[in-house]
């Protein structure tokens, strides 16, 4: 359980930590050494701010006194030896240590460590049946069936624990949730067959999810469940100048044009009494596959919008602009069309052998491992009475596929379990699903579940192999679409508000231009293998021209990203990316307090504690206006308590003020000149962002740690625990022999113990492990 | 407007629903509860959550409801439907010896009455939430034995609370020690877990369907149980989990399959989660309503919002976000804003409770059958308190409850008194809910 893992305070840690698991309490450093070389300082020089009364940090020596320590409260120990190697404590403004007392102590402490690590045999620690995660169960169905399905519509949002939602002991299974398994399962075999019937007619009117590409250019995306005909409808509305000419709009559908139309542009005038807008409604009627599809509508060479000021082409008096996309269907296709599907090696209308060939090869796919008899006796079974009860042979097969989406084998991860206490390896069919959701949050693919089957996975070398071949593959962006998100907390922007009094710009797509600059970023780190450290201060980012204007870099329009170098000291990595200044930020501005906080999560893995329930309010409407948030807080932590924790936190934040709340670029905070000077822990000063990023470079081991436990949790589905310290301490020598590179901490973190192995379940409950 | 036909465009409903939606008729569909006898009582438990304003909260009086002001005063003109309770207390709320995380407990405990065991995922541990321990009894009588309901979509990232897992911020009814049951906060998936996925569709097209669900589900357990014999520990557990939902879905197709009774819910689909809270909060309760009436259930929870929410409320000047402005160490100005939030909450509760008193049920109305408990697991937000909770007893009972009271009791007296009064009247009678000490006195003056 390390602090920045568990989101533990030090201050809970240091209570909880008693009763560690492995039984290593009886070694100790010589006391001598500890008496000589630790004991003395602690009491002299550190108990001045960690004692009993004034706990700095929540951390109070009084009760480290004691060699056995070392080992009951290892994690606080090793905080306390990066603070002593970092140079952090004591601080600056303290009696120092002298070189050699520095020396000496770090040492002692380190050997004893090494002694107590010894013969300490790396635990894989125990997950449970891992229920799919929301979105593993869309891509898994995406990669079985060929179907798209938007799985954040259809189920409840997964509950997250260790700052993930794919922790096997969170994701649990409810009736509610067993419905909508049972109901997507009969929709997906239906699409995944296409054996009918379709459902009568209707209008599909997605509007809130129209978006505006450009002006004249709309976009929908939506999923079509069957393979049929669909009228695609363009509203359009406003008013242009009698003398303007008809305006030409293309309909096109996943960048296809379908049907171009002429139109007038004076839609309202008839009706311009009245105030009413009346709208123009252009219809393109085409046969589309069951899946998800992008429609478009856009005015194309349209030479009078150039004369239109960029404010008043919203105006439905000044401007003609598509407004809305609705799709009606499924109509049945004039003519009959043929959609392959990838769920059908043969036509099932050729009857039951073809059907059991079907699920066989689905069963293998879906479960991740050999089919049994009895798997395959099962859905057999519910073929045939499908087909007693009259159903066609199509439809029979159908509901056999949603017995296979429905079953455990398909909807858990399980693995088969070693005696209680023994630790074994996991097979290799169950490595290569361990891998594929941790690389793709998806099932394998048939390479890597025939290695599988021949039991050749395991083997480093091959496995080595399949972990870049993974990585190259565009699948591989689920670790930025799932981890760096959830790492990085850029998911919550989902959630995210901004007053609209103070941040007009704030709006749906803004937000989404954010995630994707964040997602791209991190897939290009990771496609190009590049040094962690770019996520400190890569000198290049992914723009489209929403943001760009943001960020005030030219050179930049329309709907489309790319890749961008940055050649100011305004921006560089993910800590000056727009989404993570806005979700470290409040909705009315900016918090030094949060973005400090964010940094020493995320960079220097050093969560400070919760803050206690009384907190000193800041005067929220004064700042800006007459007194300076900076101001505000140097006040704020004239009080002691305050100041133990807000000291570290708060100068880090202060180097990112530059920054408004929602990441756009400021000299001032209303009327105060931004001063983003600060200390950085250990007593060095910056007074720019781009000097902050210098000194948070030089935390490399710590950034690294951090990164490595998060995606540790990430990869395992299940929190960092003690016994996992030496490979942690693995993940980042590796990473580090690497040249720092991603790819050497993915492929570590498949290479350690507790990814391939598996302890058989050991059952203290959790009134036990508490100690009750 | 009654939204009756398909005329009407999704985008129509969403609108319009939210608003104006009177509750159609359907009795011709309802099982006829004619005589007050016969009736079932419906019990429902609102949670608002970051604590209230308790100075404009509680009246001055005990005794009779005079005029309701402050916070309370929306509920005025339903006053004589209503207790309030004053003085209750959530113990496992408190940090005890387990530090920071008051938001992680409050919620978790509140209708367990049990210490949330401390974790950030490894070993959830709770206990049975009030509402499942009667869903356990009286939940077999309907299609679903209880429902679950929340208005809070987005879910954190990161630990909700100082250590604690998003579990126990986002649920509050817990089936069992270790599983909790997440609330629907979507429209669309409310509606099909009422009415079915497939309500939309013509009913003998359903029923034809119902046989092979069943037989698709038995082949599952079949298969699962044989499954479980080959695993150990957590992954039983965790199989334990998948079965006894399988076999509660397996329960209502065969219940639906053997009655050939489809309940037709009279309302188009709803789509998509309506921008405004307001219209949010009454698209889900009116389908409370209707969950109620149809009698598909008789048991609800309602998460108005989750433990530390940071929802903003625009719709009434609000941007700011609700769990930073509960920490206004007395600032008047972010005082003024919660007290606007918890009002507003109140006004919508209130609108609910008209809701359920406008629906006849034989000679009596929904809200006359009901208990419904509105509260929170912290009073003051700002210093996070668990005791003098704020807590409002609506509805009679079917004849037990004496509303129109404000009741205070003595400090420290447990809120799962209140639940384990409020299960006696169905005929659950639980020797404890959590840290219950009995029952609680008064609510009844007969």
């Amino acid at each position: 359980m390390r602090a920045s893992a568990a989101g533990i305070p030090l201050a809970v840690l240091l209570t909880a930590l008693v009763a560690t698991p492995i039984g290593h309490a009886q070694q100790a450093p010589a006391p001598a050494t500890f008496n000589h070389d630790v004991r003395p300082i602690l009491d002299e020089v550190c108990s001045r701010c960690h004692n009993e009364k004034k706990a700095n940090a929540g951390l109070n020596l009084g009760a480290f006194m004691d060699p056995t320590t070392i080992a009951t409260k290892r994690d606080a120990w090793e905080l306390i030896v990066d603070k002593l190697k970092a140079g952090d404590m004591p601080p600056a403004d303290e009696e120092p240590l002298s070189a050699q007392e520095r020396g000496a102590m770090v040492s002692a402490l380190e050997s004893a460590f090494a002694r107590d690590d010894r013969d300490l045999k790396p635990d894989p620690g125990h997950v449970p049946a891992h229920r799919l995660t929301r979105v593993e169960y869309a891509n898994t169905v995406r990669d079985l069936l060929g179907v798209d399905f938007r799985a954040t519509d259809e189920f409840p949002p997964d509950d997250t624990g260790y700052g993930f939602d794919n922790i096997g002991d969170v994701l649990t299974v409810s009736p509610a949730l067993m419905q909508r398994y049972l109901s997507a399962a009969e929709k997906i075999a239906a699409r995944a067959v296409g054996g009918g019937p379709l459902p009568s007619p209707g209008v599909f009117t997605r509007r809130s999810r129209v978006r505006k590409i450009a002006d004249g250019m709309i976009e929908l995306k939506d999923i079509l469940e069957y393979d049929a005909e669909y009228s695609i409808r363009v509203g359009v509305a406003g008013h242009r100048g009698p003398d303007d000419p008809p305006v030409t709009m293309a309909i096109s559908v996943d960048g296809t044009p379908v049907k171009t139309v002429s139109v007038p542009v004076q839609l309202n005038a008839v009706n311009k009494q009245g105030g009413a807008t009346q709208r123009g409604v252009y219809e393109a009627r085409v046969f589309l596959p069951g899946n998800e599809h992008a429609f478009r509508a856009a005015f194309v060479d349209d030479e009078t919008l150039k004369s239109i000021p960029a404010k008043s082409r919203g105006d439905v008096n000044q401007n003609v602009f598509p407004e809305f996309i609705d799709v009606a269907g499924p109509f049945k296709p004039a003519e009959p069309h043929v959609v392959k599907k990838k769920a059908l090696v043969c036509d099932p209308a050729t009857g039951s052998v073809c059907a059991h060939r079907i699920l066989a090869t689905l069963a293998r796919r879906a479960y991740r491992r050999p089919v049994t008899a009895a798997d395959l006796a099962l859905l057999n079974r519910v073929y045939a009475k499908a087909a007693t009860n009259g159903y066609k042979p199509a439809q029979s097969v159908q509901f056999a596929i949603a017995a296979i989406l429905v079953s455990p084998n398909f909807l858990f991860r399980v693995e088969k379990d070693p005696p209680a206490g023994a630790v074994a390896r996991v097979s290799d069919v169950e490595l290569a699903s361990r891998l594929s959701y941790f690389l793709w949050s998806s099932m394998p693919d048939e390479e890597l579940l025939r290695l599988a089957e021949a039991n050749r996975l395991h083997v480093p070398a091959v496995l080595e192999a399949q972990v870049t071949r993974m990585l190259a593959d565009a699948k591989a962006g689920a670790l930025a679409e799932n981890f760096a998100a959830q790492w990085l907390g850029t998911r919550t922007l989902d959630g995210v508000t901004r007053d609209q009094t103070k941040f007009p710009e704030w709006n749906a797509d803004l937000r989404e231009a954010m995630k994707t600059e964040t997602r791209l970023f991190f897939q290009a780190v990771l496609h190009d293998n590049r040094p962690i450290s770019d996520f400190i201060d890569g000198s290049y980012t992914f723009l489209n021209g929403r943001l760009a204007r943001l960020y005030g870099i030219g050179g930049v329009d329309g709907p489309d990203f790319r890749r961008v170098e940055l050649t100011t000291d305004e921006r560089s990595g993910v800590f000056t990316q727009a989404s993570v200044l806005t979700v470290s930020s409040y909705p009315t501005r900016t918090s030094v307090v949060l973005r400090g906080k964010y940094l020493l999560e995320t960079v220097l893995n050093a969560p400070p504690p919760p803050p206690p329930g009384d907190v000193p309010p800041l005067d929220e409407k004064d700042i800006g206006v007459a007194v300076s948030h900076r101001a505000q807080l140097e006040a704020h932590r004239t009080n002691p308590i305050c100041a133990s924790c807000h000291n570290k936190m708060d100068p880090l934040g202060f180097g990112l003020e530059n920054y408004d709340a929602v990441g756009r670029w400021r000299t001032k905070d209303g009327t105060i000149p931004i001063d983003a000077t600060g200390t950085f822990p250990g007593g060095k000063t910056f007074s720019t962002p781009a000097e902050l990023k210098v000194l948070l470079r030089s935390r490399m081991p710590q950034f690294t740690r951090s990164l490595a436990e998060r995606m540790l949790t990430y990869a395992l589905g299940r929190g960092v625990e003690p016994y996992d310290r030496l490979v942690v301490k693995e993940l980042v020598a590796r990473t580090a022999a690497g040249e720092y590179r991603i790819q050497a901490l993915v492929q570590a973190i498949v290479a350690s113990v507790p990814f391939e192995e598996r302890r058989g379940e050991r059952k203290p409950g959790p009134q036990e492990a508490k100690g009750q | 407007m009654i939204v009756t036909g398909k005329s009407l465009s999704r985008r129509t409903v969403l609108k319009g629903i939210g608003t104006t939606l009177a509750l159609p008729f359907l009795d011709a569909m309802v099982p006829a509860f004619a005589r007050a006898a016969d009736a079932p009582v419906r019990m429902a438990w609102f949670y608002v959550p970051n604590g209230i304003d308790m100075r404009h909260w509680t009246p001055v009086d005990e005794g009779s409801l005079k005029t309701l002001t402050g916070i309370l005063a929306p509920l005025d003109p339903i006053k004589d439907e209503i207790l309030i309770l004053s003085n209750l207390t959530t113990h496992w709320g408190r940090p005890l010896q387990d530090g920071p995380g008051d938001h992680g407990r409050a919620l978790g405990s509140y209708m367990t009455g049990a210490q949330v065991y401390k974790t950030a995922g490894a070993d959830l541990k709770l206990g049975i939430s009030a509402d499942q321990i009667a869903a356990d009894v009286i939940g077999k009588g309907t299609r679903l034995p209880s429902l679950e309901v929340g208005l809070e979509e987005a879910r954190q990232a990161g630990n909700c609370d100082s250590g604690y897992s998003c579990a126990y911020t986002y649920n509050l009814s817990w089936r069992t020690e270790t599983q909790p049951l997440p609330p629907i906060s979507d429209p669309r998936a409310l509606f099909e877990r009422l009415f079915g996925a497939d309500a939309d569709e013509p009913a003998a097209a359903r029923l034809r369907r119902l046989s092979m669900r069943r037989s698709i589900l038995d082949e599952v357990l079949g298969s699962t149980n044989r499954l479980q014999a080959t695993l150990g520990g957590s992954d039983r557990r965790k199989m334990d989990e998948y079965l006894t939902s399988v076999r509660e879905i397996e329960q209502q197709v065969a219940r639906a399959a053997s009655e050939g009774i489809i309940i037709e819910p009279g309302i188009e689909k709803p789509f998509g989660i309506p921008v405004e809270f307001p219209d949010y909060f009454r698209l889900m309760t009116d389908m409370m309503v209707l969950a109620f009436k149809t009698d598909v259930t008789r048991i609800s929870t309602m998460i108005v919002g989750r433990e530390g929410s940071v929802r903003s409320y625009p719709e009434v000047g609000i941007n700011d976000g609700h769990h930073p402005l509960t920490h206004h160490q007395g600032n008047m100005e972010m005082l003024a804003k919660v007290r606007q939030i918890n009002e507003l909450h109140a006004k919508l509760f209130a609108e609910f409770l008209v809701k359920m008193k406008n629906t006849p049920e034989g000679d009596s109305n929904l809200l006359d059958r009901s208990m419904i408990c509105y509260g929170s697991g912290l009073s003051d937000g700002n210093g996070h308190t668990h005791d003098q909770l704020p807590t409002v007893l609506a509805g009679r009972g079917a004849g037990f409850i004496s509303p129109g009271r404000h009741i205070v009791y003595q400090r420290e007296t447990p809120v799962t008194n209140l639940f384990v009064t409020m299960l006696q009247r169905v005929g659950v009678n639980p020797d404890h809910i959590g840290d219950s000490t009995g029952r609680l006195p008064g609510i009844s003056l007969s």
